[in-house]
């Protein structure tokens, strides 16, 4: 009993398992009261927030290493020990934050818009959760892996039926693709643990990288799980399907979350536990990330639904995020990992936004709409906001993730070349054309439409959905130094590893 | 088994083969042959077959049948152990006992089932 | 006389000789007295209660050779002893209401069942050839008139037909591999064998003939591919719950006896390595390739299963790595734990929702729209789904992690990319149960029958939390499950 009590209570795992809380207790509600099952759902998340929260009281920014770490023996097999290690440090508090927050606002955004299987969905999603939190945190191989292959469950159901019209075939391209990858990862975990005889990444990390040939196998072997996730181009194409088949809530958590967990994979394993297979691949990396930076701002251009546009745009975001990341360099790195959550905040804000006017007009097409600035003013100035912010304008947070990573890819000696930092800045440019191409023809121009004249401006509890979100766009935007402080030690160390 | 061994197995394997293939082959080329209809019949003797031979047979036959070849081959296990019977140490002869209980046990079972009467059939017997 | 047989064999036996002289004083009273069949079936079930105490009762005794050495009693053969008692008292809750509502329900069906429980006992306690190849027709036989059960159903008196005669075939292959290797070895006696081998007098050549032979037999009763190609049609036959006993011990029997005799007696005829891999590598394969095209629920279980039989058949592998043999022992009864679980499950539900006998509710498409009416069940269904994928938290998960680790380890990396590769391609059918279930409108007509809803459930509850929970416990009996001749 006290076992449990001092597992419970240690901050990590308490983040980790609250969702657990509301989703017993939404099992035991029938499935009539479906306000009540969405307040408990909130309440579940908000507290959830506040914890991390509290992570965040307890998490000293200028320790660079592991912190609140909760290491314990799980279960041993077969000469295996098996660890329950939990920490975090300055490569994964964000991101815990950022699930964190994420979460409560995607609930927010399904008030009106699920109302089937109310019960289903918000276990579903505390359930995905649980496992977003987790991979976050955990630090041996095998929880880590079980983290991330379970986040697949709930996000499958979401998709699937909660989704559009061509759920199915969404759901199921996006599990089969997400665990093409992470089986071979699977192999390489196993592989790792009866090398090293642990899965414990501190103790993996402190007997040193695996030398020779296998450390390229390893690397390429858990690159293509995270590639996917990421997704790298080429292997982006379940993305868009996912994206626009999946209901509000689900888009904004896949973008805001599930692709960082790609990026944060490499960053956590890729790169420390195989450094040399990551510098010699680092071009490659960067040449594919650089191909979807263009490739992604390209095929936005001629889309007409808006999230399919907005699906692609995050192909070319993440791909500066790979980028900065196999930079190599501290700014590179922290504008990458600071990009991750740019990224999760202004798609993020961008898929309610879409949820919105879909909730309204059941329809997503450009053609739709035009001249929704004079029915729907606060709709049209938050969603301006939302898109320059996705763009890159200075003064608002894209601007300081996406200068980061290109001055720090322009510095980079492991790759060695001005190029790939040159078309990057190609994106930028073509992320304007896209983004306000997009904004000119849903909100300028005449109020020509019928169907457009008589809708509803924002109602209170849509502004504060994506109010947190605006704030943190101006907030990253104007003073990010408290951000980048939070993460500066943490990179350093792990440069200062992997470079030496 | 060296190599030798090997060679004498397949030899043997060979005339195995050739010894009964022998006789096959002389015959089909030393008889005589003189094909008349009496000898192509089925039979060269006896009664030319009456009506269809595909006539249903009363299941119950196969029914005894297999129930007489059980016992009668579970009692051909019971032999040996009664020609050593004076030998025998306590527990065998147990086991002996046992065993005819079993089949004890598979005789009543048939006999309940009615495995062992004789049913007069309902149907019209077939008339040839 | 040697050896004298002594109370002390038939304590080594105890569950066995429990078993067969209740099912036998079940056969008398259900033809004398027994009104109610359901009386017979609560009394067979009871039957295995005992004897699954008594089974646990011989746990962590030293291994003991009884009947002059015909039987061991070792911890390994009690592990999978208790497992066929518990199997057994599944069995009979999925088939009662079954048989009833069937209009089949006979007292030899219980009494069959019993029997064909023994015979796979005593096929996790050999330590004979002789003795394999009586356990193996003892329950066999049964076996193929439980599949017939539906007489006068054609398809079901067709898959015991075919049953029993692709079966009496791979006897035939087993005894004769029975035979050469008595031949290679002088002796039928498995610890004898071992004695001969290790003195360097057996003949190697016919050894690992003989060994060759005893696997096709073996691979005929775990559905390996290329001896698979009667079970769609057994299992699509036979009556739902027989086809769900079948799936789950008929495997477990042929594991045990091939696990014992490779991995204790063959790790000489390490030329037989490559043969086992291409088994293995088929299986997944061809099981999994297979599955995709099944629109019938029946079938679709049965490719499955093929495809399983492959994944343990791969740990197997490195049976000739002495070091290694225990591992993947371990791993293989791990594996089939959770196969067993997952399975019973599945087939627990595919009862549920068979409406007439054969006939309706066993397609795809009769499981849409489960998930409204019947939340838990369909829940449970996607977890033994999910648990046939290795998706965790299941057990399933932490089956395949060991299976795997044992192939890498043995340095089979290609055999394990077949592994992983095939798991994905088998997300994609056993995702579309789910995605039926859960994401297609539908009205699924499901039975009330409390057991048999009770069993899928305990089922899901334990292949859900036992990875989290118990997954170590759970590893570390079957770890200590080592087979040894005393």
């Amino acid at each position: 009993m006290s076992g449990i009590l001092e597992f419970v209570t240690h901050p990590l795992n308490a983040v980790t398992f609250f969702p657990l809380v509301g989703v017993v207790a939404i099992l035991l509600l029938a499935r009539e009261k479906e306000t009540l099952i969405r307040w408990v759902a909130l309440g579940t998340s908000l507290i959830t927030f506040v914890i991390s929260l509290g992570v965040l009281g307890l998490f000293n920014p200028q320790d660079p290493g592991l912190q609140l770490v909760y290491d314990r023996p799980w279960f041993t097999v077969a000469g295996w020990t098996i660890r329950y290690v939990m920490g975090v440090d300055g490569l994964s508090i964000l991101l815990l934050l950022l699930t964190t927050l994420l979460t409560p606002i995607a609930i927010l955004s399904t008030w009106t818009a699920i109302q089937e299987r109310v019960k289903e969905f918000m276990i579903f999603f505390l359930l995905l959760e649980i496992g977003m939190v987790g991979v976050f945190l955990a630090l041996d191989l095998f929880l880590f892996y079980i983290f991330w292959e379970f986040t697949l469950v709930p996000m499958y159901f979401l998709i699937g039926m909660w989704g559009g019209p061509r759920r199915m075939y969404a759901a199921i391209k996006f599990f089969l693709y997400t665990m093409a990858g992470s089986i071979l990862m699977l192999l390489a975990i196993v592989w790792l643990g009866l090398h090293y005889g642990t899965f414990s990444v501190p103790d993996i990390l402190a007997q040193g990288p695996v030398m020779g040939p296998v450390q390229y196998w390893l690397f390429l072997a858990f690159a293509a799980a995270f590639a996917i996730k990421v997704p790298m181009w080429p292997l982006h194409s379940w993305l868009p399907d996912a994206h626009v088949e999946a209901p509000t809530a689900g888009s904004v958590i896949l973008a805001g979350v599930l692709l960082k967990m790609g990026t944060y994979g490499f960053l956590r394993f890729n790169m420390s536990l195989f450094p040399d297979a990551a510098k010699y691949y680092a071009p490659w990396v960067a040449l594919l990330a650089v191909i979807g930076i263009v490739y992604g701002a390209i095929v936005s251009f001629p889309q007409r639904d808006v999230k399919k546009l907005v699906a692609y745009s995050s192909v070319s975001h993440l791909g500066f995020v790979m980028l900065g990341l196999f930079a190599f360099t501290p700014q590179g790195i922290e504008g990458a990992i600071l990009q991750m959550i740019n990224h999760g905040i202004s798609t993020g804000a961008l898929f309610l936004i879409v949820g919105m006017i879909y909730e309204r007009r059941h329809t997503r097409d450009l053609d739709a709409f035009g001249g929704l600035w004079k029915v729907m003013p606060v709709y049209a100035v938050l969603s301006l906001i939302t898109a320059l912010s996705s763009m890159g304008l200075p003064g608002l947070n894209g601007f300081v993730g996406e200068f980061n990573i290109l001055l720090g890819a322009l510095g980079s000696r492991v790759l060695g070349s001005y190029w790939f930092a040159g078309f990057a800045a190609l994106g930028v440019i073509l992320a304007a054309v896209y983004m306000l191409t997009m904004y000119q023809k849903v909100f300028l121009g005449p109020l020509d439409k019928e169907e457009n004249k008589c809708l509803q401006d924002l109602n209170w509890r849509e502004v504060v959905t994506l109010l947190p979100l605006i704030v943190l766009m101006f907030w990253i935007g104007l003073y990010p130094k408290p951000f980048f402080a939070l993460m500066h030690p943490a990179v350093e160390h792990l440069l200062q590893a992997v470079l030496k | 088994m060296n190599g030798t061994q090997w060679a004498f197995l397949g030899v043997y394997f060979l005339l195995a083969l050739i010894f009964p293939a022998l006789p096959i082959v002389i015959a089909h080329f030393l008889g005589p042959r003189r094909p008349n209809p009496i000898k192509d019949d089925v039979y060269e003797c006896g009664l030319k077959t009456y009506g269809s031979p595909w006539v249903p047979i009363k299941v119950q036959y196969y029914l005894f049948a297999l129930v007489f070849l059980i016992f009668d081959v579970e009692l051909v296990f019971l032999y040996p152990w009664a020609v050593a019977y004076d030998m025998l140490p306590m527990f065998a002869v147990f086991e002996g006992i046992l065993f005819i209980l079993m089949l004890g046990a598979a005789l009543v079972y048939a006999w309940k089932r009615e495995a062992l009467d004789w049913y007069e059939p309902t149907m019209p017997e077939f008339r040839s | 006389m040697t050896v004298p047989v002594t109370w002390q064999d038939v304590a080594a036996l105890l569950p066995e000789f429990f078993l067969v002289v209740w099912a036998s004083a079940l056969l008398l009273l259900d033809v004398f007295w027994i009104r109610e069949k359901r009386t017979t079936a609560w009394l067979s079930a009871l039957g295995f209660v005992v004897a699954l105490v008594l089974a646990v009762g011989q746990m962590g005794r030293a291994p003991l050779l009884a009947f002059r050495g015909m039987v061991i009693a070792d911890a390994f053969s009690v592990f999978l002893v208790a497992l066929f008692a518990l199997s057994g008292l599944v069995g009979i809750l999925l088939a009662q209401d079954y048989l009833a509502r069937n209009g089949i329900e006979r007292g030899e069906f219980y009494v069959l069942l019993m029997f064909s429980v023994v015979g796979m006992m005593l096929m996790a306690r050999v330590a004979d050839l002789v003795m394999i190849f009586l356990a193996l027709e003892l329950f066999s036989l049964p076996l193929y008139v439980m599949t017939g059960f539906a007489r006068p159903r054609a398809d079901s008196e067709e898959a015991a037909l075919k049953y029993f005669l692709l079966g009496a075939f791979a006897s035939g292959f087993m005894a004769f591999g029975i035979a050469l290797v008595y031949g290679a070895t002088s002796t039928t006696s498995l610890p004898h064998m071992v004695d001969v081998i290790q003195a360097g007098e057996a003949d190697l050549a016919l050894l690992t003939a003989g060994a060759a032979l005893v696997l096709t037999g073996l691979g005929f009763k775990i559905a390996t591919v290329p001896f698979h190609m009667w079970t769609p049609d057994v299992y699509h036959g036979a009556p739902s719950p027989v086809s769900g006993f079948m799936a789950a011990t008929a495997k477990m029997a042929g594991f045990a006896a091939l696990l014992r005799l490779f991995v204790l007696v063959f790790p000489v005829v390490a030329d037989l390595t490559p043969v086992l891999w291409a088994l293995a590598a088929l299986s997944m394969v061809l099981g999994n390739v297979a599955a995709i095209a099944q629109r019938n629920i029946k079938r679709l279980l049965a490719y499955s299963s093929i495809a399983h039989a492959g994944y343990m058949l791969s740990a197997a592998v490195a049976f000739a790595d002495p070091h290694l043999g225990p591992q993947a022992v371990a791993a293989i009864l791990f594996y089939l734990v959770a196969y067993v679980l997952a399975t019973f499950g599945a087939w627990g539900v595919v009862i549920l929702l068979e409406r007439r006998i054969g006939q309706e509710g066993l397609l795809l498409e009769d499981y849409a729209g489960l998930s409204r009416q019947y939340p838990g069940l369909a829940a449970a269904m996607a977890v033994f789904m999910l648990s046939f994928i290795g998706v965790p938290p299941t057990l399933g998960f932490f089956g395949k992690f060991y299976l795997f680790r044992v192939v890498l380890d043995a340095g089979f990396v290609g055999l394990a990319l077949i592994g992983v590769l095939t798991s994905l391609v088998s997300a994609y059918y056993y995702l579309r149960v789910v995605m039926l279930m859960y994401m297609k409108p539908g009205e699924p007509i499901v039975r009330r029958e409390p057991r048999v809803q009770a069993t899928v459930l305990a089922a899901a509850a334990l292949t859900l939390f036992l990875g989290l929970t118990a997954a170590s416990s759970l590893y570390a009996w079957a770890t200590e499950a080592i087979l040894r001749f005393g």
